[in-house]
């Protein structure tokens, strides 16, 4: 039985087959405040300007990743919203479009390493695993993930399980503050399996963390920049630090799947989230760091997700986290969670 | 006399759901789960054991296993335990109360199970009601761990499966003639002695079903474990589900599953046995 016979016979079962009319634009996108912001920042301009209609569909970029997947090569949607280890894994299946950029205009614009997979996703957004502190708690601002480490913040500390992206990423900052790397997590799982006893809790969801900062359970957790700006703007007491060895950057990208309906409409939809009107929208709402560099940024926005942090971030390469992340959660679970 | 095949015409509709909604898909589930899978290249093309293998010689996912079947014989039990005397109350009640009484049962079903995970999420939290209550009455100085633990899962999964142990052994007392409890009475046997060498032998079958629809419920759970158990308290179920969507390693996933399925047949099996061996002799 080929791989084929699988992944048709699958789409059969696959999830909300979407079906969709020419002038109609299926898009899959993270939920909550992010569905509200991307609504006005990028829905919104572009069925102005195309009188197309968008078709939105909230998920995450996993469960998408398994949706793309399910259906094999004839995919619902149009454009996908998708962390970029994901769309390098779909990439490597033959289950997203390479991109031609002549049909995006704002392309030349872009940060550099924001096209990647040889062409097949464009990053529209950058975003970072940093360190989230109570700056009630700190008389100085925490500047090393050593801080998460520190014996006087022991029982104070709230890991991300490593379910999330930010759990994969604050095990690759233990192993390069310990003398390894993302080839060798040795030493992060070492340093982290020290602490493990001390840790108040490993979360999932922005609203655990949000209320263990709220109700002071604890004082320094890895988190996202984005979240912990919004969070701090409706009165959580929580700041956001990016640590001096280097954040651990995140590129979230869009993709078009192999399959999709309306894939000229697709290009238009992308090509207007990397205007610079879009982007400086999005960043104001969901602090997204921009990827056009002819964006600057002021206010909250800009201490959120200062342009010139990006050179700073650290990315780890995509191709290697797809390769072996399950393993390394497997590993996770056995070794520290367990 | 109408020949034997004619009530066979009857399950096509039943039957033609099953082979497409159920049978079809789980044959794809087992042939899957014999594939290679890797991060990058995604499904293999060679035929292999090693998903079962794994899951089988893992310590972690034993470990798991077990502390499935263990969730399942406490929430069974627990069931047992508070059903039993509930579907007694309600089989020597007036009728007007007997009706009321299986509606108050069957009314917490009416509601999602997602809600009433999150309501006991309320309930049970650090700072949730139970603990800021104790803690203002003084009782404890810090609150108790009652959820993302097998606490939390056990208390949960109590309450949504409780109603399907009392609505299976109410019939199962109404089996039992009053005739058989009055006899042994006015041969002047204790309470006690009729309860446990009449009811509840007597009960056995509905026992036996209650608790195999209620264990094979709560070991395949998946939302109240996954909301009460938090991200790092794993049974099966979840385990299955990030193998599925957090790994994207269908495989592995599907071969967990099928691990799960044996065990749940495996037991049904030993309970039905169990069951036949006790109910011998008479017919309930």
């Amino acid at each position: 039985m080929s791989k084929l016979m699988f992944t048709t016979a699958l789409a059969g079962a696959a999830l909300a087959a979407q079906t969709a009319s020419a002038q109609e634009v299926v898009v899959g996108l993270f939920g909550g405040s992010f569905a509200e912001a991307a609504e006005e920042c990028h829905v919104a301009p572009f069925e102005e300007q195309t009188g197309a209609s968008v078709i939105t569909q909230n998920s995450n970029s996993s469960q998408f990743a398994a949706q793309i997947r399910a259906t094999g090569g004839d995919s619902d949607f149009d454009v996908v919203y998708i962390d970029n280890s994901f769309a390098e894994q779909l990439t490597a299946e033959g289950l997203l479009q390479q991109l031609d950029m002549s049909k995006l205009s704002n392309s030349d614009d872009l940060v550099e390493g924001a096209v990647g997979a040889d062409g097949h996703y464009v990053q529209y957004q950058w975003g970072a695993t940093a360190l989230a502190y109570n700056p009630e708690a700190f008389d100085e601002k925490p500047t090393s993930w050593s801080a998460v480490f520190d014996p006087a913040n022991a029982g104070k500390v709230a890991l991300p399980d490593i379910s999330g992206t930010a759990g994969v990423h604050f095990l690759i900052a233990a192993a390069r503050l310990n003398g390894g790397d993302i080839d060798n997590l040795d030493p992060g799982y070492e340093a982290i399996k020290k602490i493990s006893g001390d840790v108040s809790a490993y979360y999932t969801q922005a609203d655990q963390i949000i209320s263990m900062f709220e109700r002071g359970e604890i004082t320094l957790a890895p988190w996202y920049p984005d979240r912990a700006a919004a969070a701090a703007d409706a009165g959580v007491p929580v700041a956001i630090s990016y640590p001096d060895e280097g954040a651990i950057g995140i590129k979230v990208t869009m993709v078009i799947p192999e399959g999709a309906a309306n894939s000229e409409a697709a290009y238009k939809y992308i090509d207007n989230a990397l205007s610079a009107e879009a982007q400086t929208c999005f960043a104001n709402k969901m602090y997204a760091g921009p990827v056009n560099k002819t964006v600057t940024l002021e206010g909250p926005a800009a201490k959120a997700v200062p342009p010139e942090m990006y050179d700073t971030l650290y990315f780890p390469d995509p191709a290697v986290i797809a390769e072996n992340v399950a393993d390394w959660r497997r590993r996770w679970q056995r070794e520290v969670t367990r | 006399m109408r020949a034997p095949s004619t009530g066979y015409g009857l399950l096509t509709p039943v039957l033609a759901l099953l082979v497409a909604g159920f049978l079809a898909p789980t044959a794809i589930m087992a042939l899957l789960s014999l594939r290679t899978y890797s991060g990058m290249q995604g499904f293999g093309d060679e035929w292999t054991l090693a998903n079962y293998i794994f899951v089988i010689g893992d310590p972690y996912y034993l470990l798991i296993i077990g502390r499935t079947l263990m969730l399942g014989l406490i929430v069974t039990a627990a069931c047992l335990l508070l059903g039993f005397p509930l579907a007694l109350f309600i089989q020597r009640s007036r009728p007007a109360v007997q009706t009321a009484a299986i509606l108050l049962v069957i009314f917490p079903l009416l509601c999602n199970i997602v809600v009433r995970s999150f309501g006991w999420m309320v309930l049970l939290a650090p700072r949730g009601l139970i603990n800021e209550a104790l803690m203002a009455a003084g009782l404890i100085a810090t609150p108790l761990d009652l959820m993302y633990n097998l606490t939390g899962v056990i208390i949960g999964l109590t309450q949504i499966f409780l109603p399907f142990m009392v609505l299976l052994l109410v019939p199962a007392l109404q089996n039992i003639p009053a005739d058989v409890e009055a006899a042994a009475f006015t041969l002047k046997s204790s309470r006690p002695r009729v309860f446990l060498t009449i009811t509840v032998p007597l009960a056995i079958p509905g026992i036996i079903t209650g608790s195999i629809l209620v264990f094979v419920l709560s070991i395949s759970a998946l939302v109240t474990p996954r909301m009460l158990g938090g991200p790092t308290y794993k049974v099966m179920a979840t385990q299955i589900y990030d193998e599925f969507m957090t790994n994207l390693d269908w495989p592995a996933g599907a071969a967990l599953a099928f691990v799960l399925t044996v065990i749940a047949l495996v037991l049904i099996w030993g309970a039905n046995r169990v069951a036949a061996h006790f109910t011998r002799g008479f017919s309930a």
